[in-house]
């Protein structure tokens, strides 16, 4: 479009160019954001991350009432020491096993990875927990992490022994 | 929100702010909106770390109320954000 000498040069683009009618705006103030809409994209945001903690809050209260269920896991003596069994606790899809140390003691801990969920398995040889997906290593005393992705131990089941027994009784993550 | 067409405003103007429908805070006060404006990233970003501890706490099975004490002063930001908003509404509305 070439510019006419002596006449306004907007009058001249808009009756060039009809559009120009029908949207009257300077480009920069179509992509505009001013201050004030920021602030409240801002608050906006602020308030989906209070939400979020709060419904971490309320999703933590509900997980510790489903935690705490009694179960018979096996006999007193029917898992020689360096041997394991596995099981479910707390419900019929959660995988967990039980260790007979060798100091002759049990532990039993969820068999989910606490790095992607895959079965962690004891092996006595190595006296570790690997997880083969991702080659993860606990400690089958604590549970804590010893080698690999892994950062948080394994949620620890309590066990209770009552006649001749042993009962899963709760789950600690 | 309907804007208001303003024929002058077709073309691109080389000055700040111009067609923009926006005013240039005096010289004085835009290092003090600059930094009102940072003050807020920050805590947003400080809400979002308060957001990754709770998830932390929460993963780890903690049954305390530390998550609850997080999500508290996570709310406090909120609540902060809500009367800047609210503030600056009345001044608007003042100004008019």
């Amino acid at each position: 479009m070439s510019r006419i000498p002596g006449r306004d040069y907007r009058q001249q683009l808009a009756e060039e160019e009809p559009w120009r009618q029908q949207f009257p705006y300077h480009w920069d103030a179509d992509e505009a954001v001013t201050r004030r809409e920021f602030v409240r994209f801002a608050v906006l945001t602020s308030g989906a991350l209070f939400v979020g903690t709060v419904v971490l809050g309320i999703l933590g209260k509900l997980d510790s009432r489903k935690r705490t269920k009694r179960q018979l896991i096996m006999k007193v003596g029917e898992l020689e020491p360096g041997h394991a069994k596995y099981f479910h606790y707390p419900n019929s899809g959660d995988q967990a096993m039980i260790l007979r140390l060798n100091d002759g003691s049990y532990a039993a801990y969820s068999q989910k990875c606490t790095h992607l969920s895959c079965a962690v398995y004891y092996q006595p040889k190595e006296n570790t927990l690997h997880c083969p997906c991702h080659e993860g290593y606990f400690d089958p005393v604590t549970g804590e992490p010893t080698a690999g992705p892994p950062q948080r131990r394994l949620p620890r089941i309590t066990v209770e022994e009552q006649g001749g027994n042993l009962y899963a009784t709760e789950m600690n993550p | 929100m309907r804007r208001e067409p303003r024929s002058v405003d077709y073309l691109p103007d080389p000055r700040p702010d111009v067609g923009t429908g926006r005013t240039p805070p005096a010289p004085g006060r835009q290092a003090i909106l600059l930094a009102s404006l940072s003050v807020g990233a920050l805590l947003l970003a400080m809400q979002l770390w308060l957001l990754t501890v709770a998830l932390e706490l929460y993963l780890n099975g903690n049954d305390d109320n530390g998550i609850w004490v997080l999500a508290g002063l996570s709310g406090l930001v909120v609540v902060g954000g809500g009367l800047v908003l609210r503030m600056l509404a009345r001044r608007a509305r003042l100004r008019w």
